[in-house]
């Protein structure tokens, strides 16, 4: 079972992993009433749709709270005629860096495995990942990074400036730790995590449950 | 932890139940191991140098040897029984040898778990009658188990393999006998081989525990097509790392049908992804197929390991840049020629005037042994050169027995660096390359395969001093 945002929101709060700030709503009425620095960026969440963004589900870079109003109507046009009827809105503070995405998998055989790898929209077609069983030791963190065939990115590239490895290596080691603990949490994915100069935020948060737990 | 599998590897009496006379039969094939060394003839057979009873209530005589009615027949004490009957009576059997007070039984039947539900069912059973007893069980539906240095060959496996220091343990019995026969043709040899069967009882991990421990073991090679317990796996071939290598070639890497899942990380994380990246974690190194599994134990059995800077010395400038681009495919950083070196090497009046100067360095067609001796000795007196790769092309003036001497010497006069040679050719350099060997010293025709295996000392020595 997908958890809701509310819910994979908790289980970030409870581990200590740092997000973008976050503001959920019900529809366009709340508007007025949210707290947050713009840009930010919209996104549907529903149990009934698995890839927001393939179905044109996430705005980002919205500057206002009039092009908010705008983009919310269109959004809520669209899960009209898909008839979706179970959603929220989800608005998040823009963050600038580099895409990763650090995941977690449930294998039979070695238990819960910790992927890291280049992030975004084309995970599934660059592939570009490294793997290790859990726990996690830093020296497993460090290599995690150093295995990618993108690592150059992590050093800075154009106009991406390089990240702090410190915090990937730390985000690493929490999501290692919250596997081992929340033994019923099946499947993570945290994509794209942003890391820039500073900080690495948890940008878009999936984690799934074991249905009988 | 040897202790308890040591009934295995020596014992000083082995029961052969269910020996046959029909040569076509595992139990025909066993018995023949045991009494000859082998099935087929072989330099390397011996006849097993502890007590060899047959077992078969329908026989008087096998091959010579007395047949009784079972074994609790025997009067004397029993070590190992090695079982080859049909799998209905396995059980009956095993509650003798349990009566019999038998430590160690190898059942070669199969007909258990690897059928299915029904046969785990059986296979449980067994376990259970065996556990009361501490009877301990390697197989069932197995080759069997070859310990060289005691002439026990407990197997129906071709023939006895050579007496050296690489442990294997295939999780496919049809493998080690061809393995077994091209071993002997390469001069290859084992301290032990296990077919581990359906790993009822004794597993891969109970084996690496015994191997760590094992004086005439020096490295251990792994054929692995899945693990039950992936996490002891991990756990105890870290504690196996700290002494000894290990080496794996897992197969059924494609996982053809990945299934759909729900998440980026599901799709992304295939099952043999996750296998090596265990393997990395703890220490294993990966081989990609049966040649680079024996190339890499034996370069790692026989030679130290290394920090990653290399040098490599050639007589042909070709066969240099193509080992150079090889390591550097591998991860292998190729080191500077200091100024010292290249002083002395330019002192030492015998090198050609044309000569490469840098790495890897170029000795030039015509080098004589002196020429090789000389910047052996020179390269590796250079602090920060940790291993060498030499190569050698065989022209008509060239000294291929001089040269492996020249190799062997530096061996002795540099314990800690090692050495690989990639003697190219074939007919006329085999005396040479059987002296490499024969002193220790790896040889691949192909200097890829020197990369590979110098690679290998590297991720060694790193595995072992980040312990």
């Amino acid at each position: 079972m997908l958890l809701n945002q509310k819910e994979a929101l908790d289980i970030l709060i409870k581990y200590n992993i740092a997000f973008p700030q976050t503001a959920i709503f019900l529809d366009r009425g709340d508007i007025s009433n949210l707290k947050i620095n713009y840009p930010v960026a919209l996104k549907i969440d529903s149990p009934e749709i698995m890839h927001k963004s393939d179905m044109g589900g996430v705005f980002t870079d919205i500057s206002s709270s009039v092009e908010l109003w705008k983009k919310v109507e269109i959004l809520e046009q669209r899960l009209k005629e898909k008839q979706i009827k179970e959603y929220k809105f989800v608005l998040q503070e823009m963050v600038k860096g580099t895409e990763f995405i650090i995941g977690m998998k449930s294998d039979k055989t070695f238990g819960k495995v910790i992927v890291f790898g280049l992030g975004g929209v084309f995970v599934e077609v660059l592939k570009d990942v490294s793997m290790r069983i859990a726990p996690l030791s830093i020296k497993d963190c460090k290599e995690m990074m150093d295995e990618i065939k993108g690592k150059k990115l992590l050093e800075g590239f154009r106009n991406n400036p390089a990240v702090n490895k410190e915090k990937i290596i730390e985000l690493l080691l929490k999501v290692s730790q919250l596997s081992l603990k929340e033994k019923e949490i099946s499947e993570i994915d945290f994509n794209p995590v942003i890391a820039n100069e500073k900080t690495a935020l948890v940008v878009d948060a999936r984690i799934i449950r074991e249905k009988n737990a | 932890m040897k202790k308890m599998l040591e009934m295995f590897f020596n014992p000083e009496s082995v029961a052969v139940i269910g020996a046959s006379r029909k040569p076509n039969s595992a139990g025909y094939g066993v018995l023949k191991s045991l009494l000859k060394g082998g099935v087929f003839r072989s330099k390397t057979n011996k006849s097993f140098k502890g007590r060899i009873y047959a077992v078969n209530p329908n026989a008087d005589k096998i091959m010579g040897k007395r047949c009784y009615k079972s074994v609790s027949d025997i009067s004397a004490k029993i070590d190992l029984a090695v079982i080859a009957v049909n799998s209905r009576i396995v059980p009956g059997v095993i509650k003798e040898c349990t009566q019999k007070k038998i430590k160690g039984a190898i059942i070669i039947s199969a007909g258990f778990g690897e059928l299915g539900e029904e046969g785990k069912k059986e296979e449980r059973k067994l376990l259970e009658i065996a556990k009361k007893a501490n009877l301990r069980i390697i197989g069932p539906n197995c080759l069997g188990l070859m310990r060289p240095s005691t002439n026990l060959n407990a197997s129906f496996g071709p023939c006895m393999p050579l007496c050296e220091d690489v442990a294997f343990f295939s999780q496919s019995g049809a493998l080690i006998d061809s393995v077994i026969d091209w071993s002997l043709d390469k001069n290859y040899g084992f301290s032990a081989v296990v077919s581990l069967g359906n790993s009822a009882d004794v597993g891969i991990s109970e084996l690496l525990l015994w191997a760590k421990d094992d004086k005439q073991t020096k490295a251990i090679a792994l054929y692995l097509e899945g693990l039950k317990q992936g996490t002891r796996f991990m756990k105890v071939a870290k504690e196996v790392g700290k002494k000894k290598p290990i080496i794996v070639l897992k197969a059924g890497r494609t996982e053809t049908g990945m299934k759909a899942v729900g998440s980026h990380t599901g799709s992304l994380a295939g099952s043999y992804d996750i296998y090596k990246a265990a393997f990395k974690q703890c220490g294993v190194h990966i081989a990609e197929d049966m040649d680079e599994l024996f190339e890499m134990s034996a370069a790692l059995a026989k030679q130290p390991p290394c920090k990653n800077n290399i040098a490599i010395i050639t007589n042909g400038g070709g066969a240099g840049v193509l080992c150079a681009d090889h390591c550097e495919s591998v991860g292998i950083n190729l080191a500077e020629l200091s100024k010292e070196t290249l002083s002395k090497l330019d002192k030492s009046g015998k090198m050609h005037p044309a000569y490469s100067r840098r790495n890897p360095l170029d000795l030039v067609g015509d080098a004589l042994h002196e020429r090789y001796v000389v910047a052996i000795d020179t390269i590796l007196q250079q602090k920060d050169i940790y291993g060498l790769i030499v190569i050698q092309t065989l022209q008509t003036m060239t000294e291929p027995m001089l040269d492996a001497k020249a190799v062997i010497d530096a061996r002795k006069k540099y314990p800690d660096k090692p050495i690989i040679t990639s003697y190219m050719g074939g007919k006329f350099s085999r005396k040479s390359i059987d002296l490499l060997e024969t002193n220790n010293v790896p040889d691949f025709n192909n200097p890829y395969k020197s990369a590979v295996a110098m690679k290998a000392l590297i991720e060694r020595g790193k595995w072992l001093k980040t312990k």
